[in-house]
């Protein structure tokens, strides 16, 4: 035979909701403005390990062979001879003004409040037109899904309260997300302490970025003149995807 | 000098696909070859009636091929529905969602209104399918002034198509092959080339060699503006005066593959030149030769424009697969326009001789 639930217990666990939402209704209240989701990618911490690109495939199951972010690693030989390392960590720019948002036949790819830049599955046609219109290559038509694809700033985690998935994972820190409406947050005082030497990818398009570089060669910020070795690359069409 | 490896990145590939190249191709060609249609059968002029008759057929045969191909380039086909319940106007794609159904419907209320009197006395022979061209011809009649008015919608149709063609491509600034003025009025000029091409075809088929001459003249008219816009592209691109059109001769000129394909449209596109002068009464050779100028600019265009890197060096290597999204869809494009082709032709007598 069981025992009758204890009338006290019952009334705790039934307050904890009551407690838990007056405790957090002041913090709402306090914040009326909405958050402007920005990224900083500090490439002086970053170390090309490519945790980020797997993060982000794992989280959000792109297909075999096309990524949301991925990290471009350039080798740069000086004119004294020296070789070095250089890395461009590239994701969707979540612009202020979105070219792919313009060109969008049906309205499906659209700028939410909050700055994420977002594409309505229901909605998008899987015409390209967005893919073609992007600066940044941010774009791909998943082809299990025939529609849109692209980096969400990880809306689904950020909704919960949790970090995007290759913020979470950055094994050197390179990659700091947060509100840049407040001016206490870690991204704004990031930016404001590293003042000019933040630059964003081609600025010569007038996106206006949301993800911001410290650090980044600006003959790596768009197409660069370079070649490519790429036998040793990632290729969906030789390696399957 | 410094010099710099992608060690690692990667090239996305193309997403507007020979299907895109198709449907541009095949809008291009059908709007130039109704605009033929115009001076025989809207205007009766009578050195003109033969001709007008083959170039309307080009542009059913293509018209209706067109938009097939584009849908198939939606993945799913009947998603097309979004454009009309979530239209945005912004977008020049959005406006092309219009025009094509514009187009096609006109061309076809008028291609029907010019060929009632010929479906009249089509049901005047005796024969298994009389009752049919009966019914359809609707009684016959050769109203000029509702020939007239459909040709109307039709020209605006077409206007409109081309217009919004080479502006949805012109404007993508992403892309340094694309965004260039230019871009409107060479696909402009080489839809021309692609209709009196088709056109050509059409006669060539029919065997009607004395129209030849006229087309060879328009042919000829039509490359030499090509080579004139291509003059000023190069110019531009040379000067320094067109950022992108700099950048994107820089890229191919790079890359052996689009450079050679580059040349081999030059060369063949002044090859037809010579012979539509030379030989005014070429059909086949100057016809498939025709069509194949206005489909290689695209392709160079589209495909091209789409290898080139946007970030980084990695260019998309492409390669023409076999399957839908490759050889199957360009084969399976050109079947469908065989298939109207032979149903059209086999229904109806485009050759007045036919007819007779």
């Amino acid at each position: 035979m069981t025992c009758p639930p204890d009338p006290g217990r019952r009334a705790f666990l039934s307050a904890i909701p009551v407690l838990t939402a007056g405790i957090a209704a002041p913090a709402r209240a306090a914040d009326t403005r909405s958050p402007h989701w920005g990224m900083l990618v500090d490439t002086r911490r970053c170390i090309a390990c490519q945790a980020c690109t797997m993060a982000c495939a794992m989280e959000n199951a792109t297909p075999e062979g096309a990524f949301r972010t991925v990290v471009a690693t350039y080798a740069v030989t000086t004119a004294e001879g020296a070789t070095g390392l250089s890395i461009v960590p590239r994701l969707c720019n979540h612009c202020e003004k979105p070219p792919c948002v313009e060109v969008c036949p049906v309205g499906a790819t659209f700028k939410r409040e909050d700055g994420a830049v977002l594409v309505d599955g229901d909605r998008c046609v899987g015409c390209a037109y967005c893919v073609q219109a992007c600066p940044y290559d941010a774009r791909f038509v998943n082809h299990e899904t025939g529609k849109a694809d692209k980096c969400t700033f990880c809306s689904h985690r950020v909704e919960a309260g949790l970090l995007p998935a290759c913020v979470e994972t950055c094994v050197g820190g390179a990659r700091i997300f947060g509100d840049l409406h407040n001016p206490e947050s870690e991204i704004s005082k990031r930016l404001k302490e590293a003042g000019n030497a933040v630059s964003v990818l081609k600025p010569e398009a007038n996106t206006r970025p949301n993800v911001f570089y410290i650090g980044l060669d600006a003959a790596l910020a768009g197409r660069v003149d370079g070649v490519s070795a790429a036998d040793m690359m990632w290729r969906p069409d030789h390696q399957g995807g | 000098m410094t010099t710099t490896v992608e060690v690692l990145g990667f090239a996305r590939g193309p997403d507007w696909l020979p299907w895109a190249v198709q449907y541009f191709f095949l809008i291009g060609v059908s709007c130039a070859a109704f605009f033929l249609s115009l001076p025989g059968l809207v205007w009766r002029l009578p050195s003109w009636r033969t001709l007008s008759r083959l170039a309307l057929l080009a542009a059913l045969i293509s018209g209706l091929t067109a938009p097939v191909a584009l849908m198939a380039d939606l993945h799913q086909p009947g998603r097309f529905i979004n454009f009309y319940l979530h239209p945005n106007f912004g977008s020049w794609m959005a406006w092309g969602s219009f025009f094509i159904p514009l187009y096609v419907g006109s061309l076809l209320l008028y291609a029907w209104l010019c060929l009632r009197p010929t479906l009249l006395r089509l049901a005047q022979r005796a024969g298994r399918l009389a009752v049919v061209y009966q019914r359809v011809s609707y009684g016959g009649h050769d109203n000029r002034q509702a020939i007239g008015l459909a040709a109307l919608a039709a020209s605006l149709g077409a206007m409109l198509l081309l217009l919004y063609t080479g502006m949805e491509t012109m404007v993508v600034s992403a892309r340094v092959l694309w965004n260039s003025p230019l871009v409107p009025l060479l696909f402009l000029s080489t839809a021309c080339v692609g209709g009196l091409g088709m056109t050509l075809l059409v006669a060539a088929l029919a065997g009607r060699r004395d129209v030849a001459p006229a087309l060879n003249r328009g042919l000829a008219l039509a490359l030499a503006a090509t080579f004139i816009l291509l003059a000023a592209w190069f110019a531009g691109a040379l000067s320094g005066q067109a950022s992108a059109a700099a950048k994107a001769l820089t890229a191919l000129a790079l890359s052996r593959v689009w450079a050679t394909t580059g040349v081999w449209f030059l060369g063949t596109a002044a090859f037809t030149l010579w012979l539509a002068v030379r030989s005014p009464q070429s059909l086949w050779s100057t016809a498939l030769l025709a069509l194949h100028g206005a489909w290689l600019l695209r392709w160079i265009v589209f495909i091209g424009g789409q290898s080139i890197p946007r970030m980084g060096s990695t260019w998309f290597d492409y390669s023409l697969g076999i399957g839908p999204d490759g050889l199957l869809g360009i084969a399976g494009s050109l079947g469908l326009a065989l298939f109207l082709y032979v149903v059209l032709t086999g229904l109806i007598p485009w050759d007045e001789r036919a007819e007779a």
